[in-house]
């Protein structure tokens, strides 16, 4: 269980975060959504680990994140922590299974190619960050990511640099390798429609949750608009 | 795009040029002013001239050439991998209907501290000047004051300049040749295909190599840097005893600045191009201790080899030139192999390498992913 208690976090003068309190039970699918600026990825970094909160506290199954300091926080990554960017960050210069390896290598993981394989990138092992289209580099980067199994899954928008097409298909092997793996997943989106995917939907405006809802019925990728 | 205060970047440019300058402004000016009084020396004192004038020959010869070639060079290196990093800015521009000219015509900053490290240098020459004199001045021969020579601030301040800017301009303009897209999405194809079609290595060993080898103009820089280091100190050390006094701590300090500045530019360019790997890695879980090791050890080797070149280099040129440059005085200073000054040299390498980059990694080590991305 991941638990965030009146956290605040600023930047200079911006107030990213205004007193924010949240729960995501173990399993349990969850969206932040929000418009742009809202604080969605500071939410995020700071519930992943990468970020220290200013105030507050954040916990994660009992280790309580604030009082770590930034190796700690690393090591706390390194054990549960999976990562899926907008941008993707695959190392350009790493080649498909080197970059999905870098993920294995942390968990000790030698089942990464069955991985690739069911991302359907198994004809793509050699190939490089640079000649991949973008729906491919962002399957490879969910691969590096499980490739760790990850206790807990963060996405900061995986779909927002793709089409709607492709995006339909990246968050489609998204749930499915969520359901295949049974982690916790935290899902940063502007996107209503991609919401309704959620089990829990976080509402946010200008560094407050206004909103937290439940769906009792969460919605696969292809049933939802866009 | 490169605004003018983004010239503090280049304040190593800048040091290199005040170095080599510094230097060869007074040795070149005692030379041309020492040169013209062969007539005029007694016949008792030529030996001693003759002697004198061997000796501002080779240091000349070898501080200021190998100073003014190693700036060259360092300069050069350092336009290419600056260029290189902003591959995308370039390309954006390029996108954006900017004519290449135009973009090319940010990077002529270079030429401004190109300028300014040489200005500074041939000022600071001749306000020593007459103190070096003293320094070099014989007895039984007449007192020599300086006379300004006009060509050595073209040589030395207009020449550089030009050279640099052109050459900071062209390769930016040839950079520039290449189509917006392939400019955009950084890494270059042709060098991503040669690592193909290899066997599985551990990771931290394909990580190490696939960044030597898609940065290869950045290895050679480390390993210029490192030859520097060795060679530049190593010769300090030795002209301490073929030039007595001042004038050897004075070349000993300016070997080691120079050292110092090649090796601080390198290691910013091997932090800096390496951040964003160094960033995902963070935010993956990797420990520092494996950050660091993805990185630094990739570079040893390097390294190592730059210091050993650099060792075997300033032997054989020394050597050389006492040989060629004493020829004609009766008696050729004596000069072997400094074992003490080599490892000396060795101890304060290994440290200040270690020392720097772990320095710059910790700098670096606080961008985040999002930063070292859009940079
Ligand atoms: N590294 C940063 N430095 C300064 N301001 C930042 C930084 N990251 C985020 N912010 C600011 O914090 C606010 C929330 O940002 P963010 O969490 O990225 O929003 P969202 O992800 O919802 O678009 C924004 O106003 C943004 O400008
Ligand atoms: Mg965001």
């Amino acid at each position: 269980m991941i638990k965030a208690q009146n956290v605040t976090k600023s930047y200079g003068k911006t107030q990213a975060l205004k007193d924010v309190s949240i729960e995501i039970a173990d399993g349990e699918f969850a969206v932040i959504l929000g418009a742009s600026g809202s604080g969605k990825s500071t939410l995020l970094n700071v519930l992943s680990g990468l970020e220290r909160a200013d105030g507050g506290v954040v916990t994660a199954d009992g280790e309580n994140l604030s009082e770590k300091n930034e190796a700690e926080r690393t090591d706390f990554r390194r054990r549960t922590v999976g990562f899926i960017f907008q941008q993707y960050y695959l190392l350009p210069h790493l080649n498909v299974q080197n970059n999905v390896k870098m993920g294995a290598a942390l968990a000790d993981n030698k089942d990464y190619l069955e991985i690739i394989a069911s991302l359907g990138l198994e004809d793509k092992l050699k190939a490089m960050p640079n000649e991949l289209s973008g729906g491919q580099q962002q399957r490879v980067c969910i691969a590096r990511a499980l490739a760790k199994r990850p206790k807990y899954l963060f996405l900061d928008e995986p779909t927002g640099a793709l089409d709607e097409a492709t995006g339909r298909e990246v968050l489609d092997y998204i749930m499915r390798e969520r359901a295949k793996s049974g982690c916790t997943m935290i899902m940063v989106t502007h996107n209503p429609a991609i919401a309704e995917t959620a089990e829990k939907v976080i509402k946010m405006n200008s560094g407050k949750i206004v909103e937290v809802s439940k769906n009792a019925h969460p919605k696969t990728a292809y049933e939802i608009g866009w | 795009m490169i605004a003018l205060k983004d010239g503090l970047k280049f304040s190593g440019v800048t040091v290199v040029c005040f170095c080599a300058v510094f230097v060869c402004t007074f040795f070149m000016n005692f030379y041309a002013d020492v040169l013209p009084l062969k007539e005029s020396v007694s016949a008792e004192a030529l030996p001693l001239y003759t002697a004198q004038l061997a000796t501002a020959k080779m240091v000349c010869g070898i501080t200021g050439g190998f100073l003014s070639v190693i700036a060259a060079i360092m300069v050069v290196f350092y336009i290419r991998i600056y260029v290189d990093s902003h591959r995308r800015a370039l390309g954006t521009f390029k996108a954006m209907g900017y004519s290449n000219a135009k973009i090319a015509a940010s990077f002529l900053v270079f030429g401004a501290s190109v300028l300014t490290g040489c200005a500074l240098g041939f000022g600071l020459g001749w306000a020593i000047m007459p103190f070096i004199y003293k320094e070099l001045a014989v007895e039984g021969m007449a007192e020599i004051t300086p006379t300004f020579h006009a060509a050595l601030p073209v040589y030395l301040i207009v020449a550089p300049t030009a050279v640099f800017t052109a050459v900071g301009y062209l390769y930016a303009l040839v950079t520039l040749r290449k189509p917006p897209l392939e400019l955009m999405r950084g890494t270059k194809k042709l060098k991503v295909r040669a690592r193909r079609c290899r066997k599985d290595r551990p990771l931290l060993v394909e990580m190490c190599l696939s960044t030597l080898s898609a940065k290869k103009m950045l290895a050679f820089f480390v390993a210029f840097s490192c030859f520097c280091f060795s060679a530049m100190v190593q010769m300090g050390a030795s002209m301490q005893s073929l030039a007595e006094g001042t004038m050897g701590a004075m070349i000993l300090a300016i070997g080691l600045v120079l050292a110092a500045v090649s090796m601080i530019m390198a290691m910013t360019s091997l932090v800096r191009s390496n951040a964003a790997n160094i960033a995902v890695m963070r935010a993956m879980g990797f420990s520092a201790k494996e950050r660091f090791a993805a990185v630094f050890l990739c570079y040893i080797p390097v390294a190592v080899i730059g210091f050993a070149l650099g060792t075997v280099y300033q032997y054989i040129l020394l050597k050389i030139m006492i040989n060629l440059v004493f020829s004609d005085v009766a008696e050729i200073p004596e000069y072997s192999f400094d074992v003490p000054a080599f490892f000396i040299t060795l101890a304060a390498f290994a440290i200040c390498y270690a020392a720097m980059f772990a320095f710059f990694l910790y700098k670096a080590d606080k961008a985040t992913i999002k930063e070292t991305f859009t940079e």
